[in-house]
């Protein structure tokens, strides 16, 4: 089976600093992977390379054997993302949004996978709310679900439950497994929180200055550190203080 | 997980462009501010302009035809403003809703979004020019139709010409950021008084007659007028104005790719997310 992220040997610099270094990581269709790392790891660059609106400086990517940037509608049809930091657009409803959207990936029964992708994630009630009566976590949920919308084989989340209180973040891991997994969709995520990274993930891309200093599966990179989990493993790579960032 | 949709063909192509028509349409019904552009301003140009030349006609005894040379000055510009605007804008709203990164982990190709956002703007073009056109006669019994047929292929440049400036601002916003948003305004106060909407070129200080005669629109509102006054179409200022917009849409194409390239390898996405 073709995999559905290949992105191999990515470099970015910017302002002479390299963000991202010969950076290699790959999906398998259902694989449910995380990209861990501290800030300024180059996490959210490398996503961003991957769905090709950052041009790497070097290394190429094909999402579900489609090259970025030549075949880059194919390639996106393919994919889903959404981000913590992304708010849905004001003036608008959300059952308005998603059939925008799902008209984008071509959808003719957009209606219909709209009210079943908000059932999904709880939150059907909110069909018909404009934007500004959403609050914040229920504007990152609806960006999930339009990122779900087309059902996707690969799902990219920077940050999805960043928002969220533990009652809705709960609500979107149990949405995402249901989802994501052997037979249904990849998924590749970023994730401060490092539990859930060890609640959701097959595999752990751990970033550090740009490059991949461990890529398996979360007890192992745990046992690898030498640590007791990934939270002790993050702690010593980011090789800061509990609490602060870099 | 199923099947993704077919990203080529017609009909494809047609149903993307639709949805982010779908999409500006939307905001712009909930946005009554929005419509200022197209009710208010081009209410506002017919009855100062209009009120200018009745005055001018009477004190100078030069009878309608100032306020008709006004009048129709005013109804072309708002054809290429509208045009211009309306691309500029739509864009803008994606910036300043950051909704420009989601838009584009969509198949959409670049090409069928400004179709889009074009689309919405010949909607807006079509109400404004009818709002200035019905005030212009209302106000001034100025009856645009008397300017004949004629209109139709100087009004098409316009549109063109419009476009292509909007295409110019959204690589600068592309290229320095959401700061670019004052060309969106500002481009259209630098073309006014250059491409001579209410005289003609020679009435330019001599030094900026070269800069007028090098744009397009300079041509089309010379055509314009001469709709005016002459029985004949004006076909010597009309394949000028033809030949210098295509020659402005094919730099402002090129100036747009070049933006988009160095936005996509300089990482300018991080500024609107």
């Amino acid at each position: 089976m073709v995999p559905v992220l290949v992105a191999r040997g990515l470099v970015k610099s910017y302002r002479r600093r390299r963000i991202v270094d010969r950076v290699d990581l790959a999906v398998e269709p259902g694989e449910r992977v995380a990209v861990l790392g501290p800030n300024g790891a180059g996490k959210t660059t490398t996503l961003l390379m991957c769905l090709g609106v950052v041009r790497p400086d070097a290394g190429t990517v094909a999402i579900a054997g489609h090259h970025l940037p030549r075949e880059r509608a194919a390639a996106r049809a393919r994919v889903g993302f959404a981000a913590g930091y992304l708010p849905m657009p004001d003036r608008i409803r959300v059952r308005e949004y998603l059939a925008v959207y799902g008209r984008l990936h071509g959808l003719d029964d957009v209606g219909e996978r709209a009210t079943a992708a908000l059932r999904r994630f709880g939150i059907e009630h909110l069909a018909s709310a404009m934007a500004a009566e959403l609050s914040s976590g229920q504007k990152t949920l609806v960006g999930i679900v339009k990122a779900t919308l087309h059902e996707p084989p690969l799902l990219v989340l920077d940050e999805p439950t960043a928002s969220l209180d533990p009652d809705v973040a709960n609500r979107v891991r149990a949405g995402l497994t249901d989802l994501c997994g052997p037979g249904r969709a990849a998924l590749l995520l970023t994730s401060h929180n490092t539990t859930e990274v060890e609640r959701l993930a097959d595999r752990v891309v751990f970033l550090s200055d740009g490059r991949v200093v461990a890529n398996d599966a979360p007890a192992r990179v745990a046992a690898q550190f030498g640590g007791k989990d990934l939270e002790d493993v993050f702690l010593r790579l980011a090789g800061s203080p509990v609490g602060t960032e870099r | 997980m199923t099947a993704a949709k077919p990203t080529t063909g017609v009909r494809s192509r047609l149903v993307r462009v639709a949805a982010v028509s779908h999409r500006h349409f939307l905001v712009l019904r909930r946005s009554p501010h929005r419509f200022f552009d197209i009710t208010v301003l081009p209410f506002v140009d017919s009855l100062l302009f209009g009120s200018l030349g009745t005055f001018i006609a009477r004190e100078g005894g030069s009878g309608r035809t100032t306020a008709a040379y006004l009048l129709a000055g005013i109804v072309l510009w708002h054809i290429l403003y509208q045009a211009q605007i309306a691309v500029s804008t739509g864009f803008l709203d994606e910036i300043s809703s950051r909704n420009l990164l989601s838009m584009m982990v969509t198949p959409i190709r670049e090409a069928e979004y400004l179709a889009g956002l074009a689309l919405v703007g010949l909607a807006k073009l079509v109400l404004a020019v009818a709002g200035v056109s019905a005030a212009a006669f209302l106000l001034y019994a100025f009856d645009v139709t008397t300017l004949g047929v004629g209109l139709v292929p100087i009004a098409a440049v316009l549109v063109v010409a419009g476009w292509a400036l909007g295409l110019f601002v959204i690589g600068l916003v592309l290229r320095f950021g959401a700061g670019a948003e004052a060309f969106a305004w500002g481009i259209m106060f630098l073309i006014m008084p250059l491409s001579g909407v209410f005289y003609s070129r020679q009435s330019l200080p001599a030094f900026l007659q070269p800069v007028s005669a090098a744009l397009p629109t300079t041509h089309a509102f010379a055509a314009g007028r001469s709709l005016l006054s002459d029985d004949a179409f004006p076909w010597h200022d009309f394949r000028l104005a033809a030949i210098t917009t295509a020659l402005l849409a094919a730099l402002a194409v090129a100036f747009v790719v070049r933006a988009f390239t160095v936005f996509l390898r300089r990482g300018h996405i991080t500024r609107h997310m």
